[in-house]
């Protein structure tokens, strides 16, 4: 099998509100294709000239500008980023909040099936066009919107407050106050790791232990069940891309020291959170399809939890971030808390996640997630994270989920 | 070893003073006592403080006080940050009183956005004053990281640096240090450019002049408020004594750029001082029934009338061009186009990146200070992120030479320009399209 190179890529700083700045995708589009180009050493020139024999494609991760922006075909929109795109394949792809993962999983095919040399993947989401009570009732389409979205307030937050209550019922010798401090350290960590990334949405945002643990006030309200806003990720405007290439192209090129796509992982649990939860019983695992899909990439990968040095992963809420640490084997199911208390997650801890603050700490524009995360994976294992590198980093894995767990991607990248 | 875990902020019913509370209170943790004349408008001020770090957490960390208890607040405290009304006697009056009760290790500041700061130290015994800072923040300090920070020549070098790293690291925020001169660097550069454009709002009053020369300079080059609003925002007072004192206290090229103009002396002096009086160079009229209607002093007439939509063909193809993230098309649209109002909009950012240069210079101690200040402070496009953004296109010494022939006569531009470095700040966020 064709291995598959990462050349390098970008991301918008998060922080930013296009609809504020005036700007609209096609603006956002522009800038983060020209710095992922220039950061992979790709000019336009170069997309021409591959583009001449067909070696060269665009994917595109969105999950639902048709509601944000009301625009749709995305995939033909980077031809309005420059004309050097005239005639480049191009298509978007969709999976709720792994849908830059799925643009990825077709890239990577498409170069190992030797098809293209080249893979441009951008991932992107603007959500700032409208207030958060709409923005929720939108992403409530990433569940059975009939069933769980329509006409109930910010439907996510309620079904991973589920995950939550799900949680402590599936594993009864948890305590309550436990796995509640628990999740406040995560957001806590999360907040931490993101002061040391300069592109993240919470950079200058004040979070605290105690400011995550005492829920229920009018700075921290409950949103969804017992979590509370420092449970959750925010609303955030940003594209991510990263850009993918054969080992033809490397040798032709002479290009040295990029890292591989070294194993993936794609599984699909019951759309229903209910259907999720009953199809649990059987596995010691909250989430049996995220485990899986984990297990999936350490097999292709040939390595395991002690070969990964730092993980990106999905913490949309607080409680998906608790069930990944068992799903990464960093602990045993139940157990997660450990990790937590003991710092192996923490920046400077054994197993360090979301070293670039996460969901939570560097934001979610859901599309771009995806992307943004396997971009982090690139900086880690190439030593280009600056503030935020873990010291040494040679393997690294990501963790992305579209809805209630349902759409579940894995990736580890790394050096060969 | 400089441990902080108990702060005094003294006037904490101010903007400011509240606001630095809640930074202390916060992301140092300390235990803040906030001091104030009325302590029933202290506890008044609480929720609003900690509203402002959007934490009910730090609550506890926050105890009213009036100035009955500043004895015992200020020798119970490892730092003191004083931030009572601009007034030099009032400040010396206060810091008299610091001094009497502060522990041997503890700090003292000011939060003085332009006072000497060595004439405030010289209300400490030199066992004390060696521990004396200017540390200047930004309003909203949430929002805007930006800290000028001052040491004078008493100052102990030591203890310079472990402040700084207590701003940097534990409070997060964007230090510069700069020296003690009038308004400090980021208000020198910052209302240098808004009072220009106040002295053009007179100039051009026949073709609009407030709202035309707002529309001008609006967000399409490069800050989020136009300036003439950002002075009313700030309040003429304060645009007033700042400014005053730079042209009294400083001597440059550009002095007699900080001279008020007489129509904005005349709305201080009938207390019309901008948005927190309800009308100053603009005034928002609002109706019983939602109608809000924008209107803006007529420099003629001394009456208030309805902001002009203007609609310059170089405004509006730079915005067109802004939205879709063509930056260098906006930029060449703006040098190429050789209307009087383009003309006006291009001398002001390169007025602005040569005035930056320079008082960076004389105030700052890098040139990347300007850039820190201005885009941490003011979130403007900072001044080499400027000149980086019209490079783009153009030649910008010559640009400079050509279109500012006469403040090319009084700098020397090419020692200036010999300096410019790449900005670490992106131009392309601050250029906005929309109002």
């Amino acid at each position: 099998m064709g291995k598959v190179y990462v050349l390098g890529g970008a991301q918008t700083d998060f922080e930013r509100n296009w609809k504020k700045e005036g700007k609209n995708m096609v603006a956002l589009l522009k800038e983060v294709v020209a710095d992922g180009l220039a950061d992979a050493e790709i000019t336009l020139d170069d997309v021409r000239t591959l583009n001449k024999d067909n070696r060269v494609a665009c994917f595109v991760g969105n999950f639902i500008a048709e509601k944000y922006t009301d625009q749709g075909h995305l995939g033909a929109f980077l031809t309005e980023v420059d004309p050097a795109f005239y005639g480049v394949p191009s298509a978007r792809y969709e999976a709720a909040c792994a849908s830059s993962s799925v643009a990825l999983d077709a890239a990577q095919s498409k170069i190992v099936s030797g098809e293209y040399d080249v893979a441009i993947v951008v991932g992107w989401e603007l959500m700032k066009t409208v207030d958060s009570k709409l923005g929720g009732d939108f992403l409530g389409r990433a569940a059975y919107y009939e069933k769980e979205g329509k006409g109930i307030d910010l439907p996510f937050p309620k079904l991973f407050g589920r995950l939550a209550d799900e949680t402590l019922k599936k594993y009864p010798d948890l305590d309550e106050k436990c796995y509640m401090d628990a999740l406040a350290r995560i957001s806590t960590i999360n907040y931490e790791n993101a002061k040391r990334n300069p592109l993240s949405q919470t950079r200058k945002w004040f979070m605290s232990f105690e400011q995550a643990s005492t829920r229920d006030t009018d700075t921290n309200p409950l949103v969804g069940g017992k979590l509370a806003v420092s449970d959750c990720s925010q609303v955030t405007d940003g594209a991510a891309i990263v850009v993918l290439c054969s080992e033809k192209f490397i040798k032709e090129r002479g290009i040295a020291g990029k890292p591989i796509i070294k194993g993936y992982g794609h599984r699909t649990a019951p759309m229903l959170f209910d259907k999720k939860m009953a199809d649990n019983a059987d596995s010691d695992y909250i989430l049996p399809w995220t485990r899986q899909t984990v297990l999936d990439a350490y097999r292709r990968s040939g390595l395991t939890v002690d070969d990964i040095d730092c993980f990106e992963t999905h913490d949309c809420f607080t409680s998906s971030e608790y069930a990944a640490i068992s799903s990464f084997g960093i602990t045993a199911p139940g157990k997660e808390y450990e990790a937590i208390e003991n710092g192996t997650i923490s920046f400077r801890g054994a197993k360090p996640i979301n070293p670039s603050g996460g969901l939570i700490g560097c934001g979610h524009p859901v599309g771009a997630s995806g992307a943004r995360m396997f971009l982090d994976l690139y900086k880690q294992v190439t030593g280009k994270a600056d503030a935020y590198q873990v010291a040494g980093a040679k393997n690294a894995m990501m963790l992305n989920i579209g809805g209630s767990a349902t759409t579940n991607y894995v990736y580890v990248v790394g050096l060969e | 070893m400089l441990n902080i875990q108990t702060v005094t902020v003294i006037g904490a019913t101010g903007t400011m003073g509240a606001n630095v509370a809640g930074i202390f209170a916060s992301f140092g943790n300390a235990k803040v006592y906030c001091v104030a004349r009325d302590l029933n408008k202290v506890k008044k001020t609480i929720p609003r403080i900690v509203k402002s770090v959007r934490a009910d957490s730090i609550a506890h960390n926050l105890i009213p006080a009036d100035f009955g208890m500043l004895e015992e607040c200020v020798a119970n405290s490892d730092l003191v940050f004083e931030s009572a009304a601009e007034s030099i006697e009032i400040k010396k009056s206060i810091h008299s009183k610091i001094a009497e009760a502060l522990k041997e290790n503890s700090v003292a500041c000011t939060g003085t956005s332009g006072l000497s700061i060595t004439s405030l130290a010289e209300c400490y015994p030199d066992a004390l004053r060696t521990h004396f800072f200017g540390v200047h923040f930004f309003n909203p300090p949430y929002n805007m990281p930006l800290c000028e920070f001052t040491p004078t020549r008493y100052s102990d070098k030591g203890t310079g640096e472990e402040i700084k790293n207590y701003l940097k690291d534990t409070l997060f925020r964007t230090v510069v240090e700069v020296k003690d001169s009038p308004a400090f660097l980021g208000n020198r550069i910052g209302f240098q450019f808004i009072n220009e454009a106040l002295q053009y709002a007179e100039k051009y009053k026949d073709n609009g002049g407030i709202d035309y020369i707002d529309a001008l300079l609006g967000s399409f080059t490069g800050r989020s408020m136009a300036p003439l609003v950002t002075s009313d925002f700030v309040g003429l007072d304060v645009h007033k004594a700042i400014v005053d004192n730079v042209y009294e206290n400083t001597n440059d090229y550009a002095r007699d750029t900080f001279v008020l103009p007489d129509y904005v002396k005349k709305l201080v002096e009938e207390n019309k001082l901008g948005r927190k009086s309800g009308m100053g160079l603009y005034q928002m009229i609002r109706y019983e029934n939602g109608f809000k209607r924008n209107t803006v002093l007529d420099i003629n007439t001394g009456l208030y009338r309805d902001v002009i939509p203007y609609a310059f063909p170089f405004v509006d193809k730079m915005k067109k061009y802004i939205k879709e993230g063509d930056y260098e098309k906006a930029f060449e649209r703006l040098i190429n186009n050789r209307s009087q109002e383009a003309e006006i909009c291009l001398s002001f950012l390169l007025k602005y990146i040569v005035y930056s240069l320079y008082a960076t210079e004389e105030v700052g101690y890098t040139i990347e200070a300007a850039d820190d200040v201005m885009a941490t402070g003011f979130n403007w496009c900072p001044p080499l992120a400027m000149y980086q953004a019209l490079s783009t296109v153009a030649n910008v010494p010559s640009l400079i030479r050509e279109r500012l022939p006469e403040i090319c006569k009084k700098v020397d531009i090419d020692r200036l320009l010999a300096d410019v470095k790449a900005s670490k700040y992106d131009y392309r966020l601050y250029f906005k399209s929309g109002r």
